[in-house]
């Protein structure tokens, strides 16, 4: 039997398989700012005592995961008025068996390691592991400026759920201020892009190549 | 035993067309009219058989074989299949395998047929027909490898007959539900259902499947009906014993909740014809590959938990 919180993080592994096969960049942002709520329920089900603070924390990490760094991106594009269309390098159909490869993969790779984390369950190291390299998998496949932001957000959530899980002490102060500095990555980025916007009419990073000094 | 699962057989081919016509009634309901009679395929059907085919002059004995072949495909197929979870006609190890390659082999008749009437967009439509249910095709062996992994056993009676489906739900959990939503794509695919083709389309160009039957008349197309009215029922009822896989202990209660979850099924469909329109043709690979995607991942996930 599947409990809860292999339940969750099998909705996990297939959001990221959504989110390598969605065309249209507000699909991605809704994919990616549903896995951040789920992602930020994880603390919740590992089944072992939390102090009101703690509660407290998730949840605001649940907000700004699933809220508000989403809700940054969409009026960002929505502000610049860029092309929807995530211009992939390798096309979806390649691109969702390139994460059924790497979600094998990871399962294969999570048996060989020897981790002191506080849940026994089996998905969790596998799940950890897909999130990071299909974070990496969205940098390098596809060419939108907020697809690769979109791309690292999802690297971040892989970090999340690893610091979460494995490690015992502390660990929600030390989550909060990466979050932190990922709201205000998220914030500059969103600057940058119009920049780039107002220099090239443009999201397409290729052409950040014929920048010169 | 026998005898009950003879006439649960004839019931099934017999109650096909009805269960079709479902279909068309929701559709007619989601436009706002009042739509056919539910039993307008049974109409249909005697309409067909009543007058006499036509052949081409280029045509040779493989196009008058091909709706044959394929009807008795279907109906030899029903013949494995556990109806109401009732023990099946026919049964023997290794029978999954033998059932998809008779489907297999109705296709490949109807693929046939349709070359030999040389015309071109018969031939469009067979290479479209040959290209989507490959795809399908890796979708259903991924699921006999998920399911042979939980039973150990390859007949289609140990995963649909009796109480085994609630068994599957109890050793597979959550990860049947993707596999409930890969058999259903698998449905509207092998049956040309909307999202991947348009039954009632008038366009050769959109056509995939109606175009390789435009040839066929009278007695011939009633034949090739018949056929996919059989086979939408085979997939409908594993899709049936999936959502609703509980046994009464007793034949009639059995075929009532059989009854109740394959008009379900029917009703999805029906309501998914009405709200999807019909992908474009290049992203039909897509929707279809989603299916694969799902039946490896729960198989992924399902190999976690059983070692």
């Amino acid at each position: 039997m599947i409990g809860p919180l292999d339940t969750i993080l099998s909705l996990v592994l297939l959001s990221i398989l959504f989110s390598f096969g969605t065309s249209l960049l507000p699909g991605l942002i809704k994919v990616l700012a549903f896995q951040g709520v789920i992602v930020s329920i994880v603390p919740l089900l590992l089944g072992h005592e939390m102090a009101t603070g703690e509660i407290v924390f998730t949840l605001i990490t649940m907000v700004i995961r699933g809220v508000i760094i989403p809700l940054c991106i969409y009026l960002a594009i929505k502000k610049v008025a860029i092309r929807r269309e995530v211009e992939p390098i390798i096309g979806f159909n390649a691109s969702i068996l390139i994460g059924l490869i790497l979600i094998a993969a990871a399962t294969l790779v999570s048996r060989n390691f020897v981790v002191p984390s506080i849940s026994d369950s089996a998905l969790l190291l596998s799940t950890t592991i897909t999130l990071l390299v299909g974070g990496m998998f969205l940098l390098i496949a596809r060419r939108n400026a907020i697809a690769m932001v979109l791309g690292y957000i999802m690297m971040e959530n892989g970090i999340y759920l690893a610091g979460t899980t494995f490690s015992i002490h502390s660990r929600h102060i030390v989550e909060f201020g990466i979050l932190l500095d990922v709201l205000a990555a998220v914030m500059i980025m969103a600057i940058i892009l119009q920049n780039i916007k107002h220099t090239f009419d443009d999201m397409d990073t290729a052409l950040l190549r014929t920048l010169k000094e | 035993m026998m005898i009950e699962s003879m006439i649960l057989w004839l019931l099934g081919i017999l109650l096909a067309p009805f269960f079709s016509a479902i279909i068309l009634k929701i559709k007619a309901f989601f436009g706002g009219k009042k739509g056919p009679s539910l039993l307008i395929n049974y109409q249909t059907l005697s309409k067909l058989f009543k007058k006499s085919s036509v052949y081409s002059t280029s045509t040779t004995f493989i196009f008058k074989l091909g709706p044959m072949v394929s009807l008795c495909a279907t109906l030899t197929v029903l013949l494995f299949l556990p109806i109401a979870g009732h023990r099946a006609l026919v049964s023997f190890d290794g029978d999954v395998i033998f059932i998809f390659y008779l489907l297999g082999l109705g296709r490949f008749f109807t693929i046939a047929a349709a070359m030999d009437t040389a015309s071109p967009f018969e031939g469009m439509g067979a290479a479209r027909e040959a290209f989507f249910p490959i795809i399908c095709e890796a979708t259903m062996f991924m699921l006999l490898v998920l399911f042979y992994k939980l039973t150990g056993e390859l007949s289609l009676a140990a995963y649909f007959a009796e109480t085994r489906p609630l068994a599957l739900w109890h050793m597979a959990g959550s990860s049947l539900f993707f596999v409930v939503v890969s058999l259903f794509i698998v449905l509207l695919t092998e049956n040309s259902r909307v999202p991947v083709d348009d039954p009632t389309t008038h366009l050769e160009l959109t056509m995939i499947h109606e175009v390789m039957v435009l040839d066929h008349s009278g007695p011939d197309l009633g034949l090739i009906e018949l056929g996919s009215f059989c086979k939408l029922f085979f997939y409908a009822s594993l899709v049936a014993r999936l959502i609703c896989p509980f046994d009464m202990g007793h034949l009639l209660p059995n075929m009532g909740v059989f009854a109740g979850s394959l008009l379900l099924v029917y009703v999805t469909v029906g309501v998914t014809e009405s709200v999807i329109a019909r992908f474009r043709m290049d992203t039909v690979p897509r929707f279809v590959l989603s299916s694969f995607v799902l039946a490896f991942f729960a198989i992924i996930i399902t190999m976690e938990f059983i070692k």
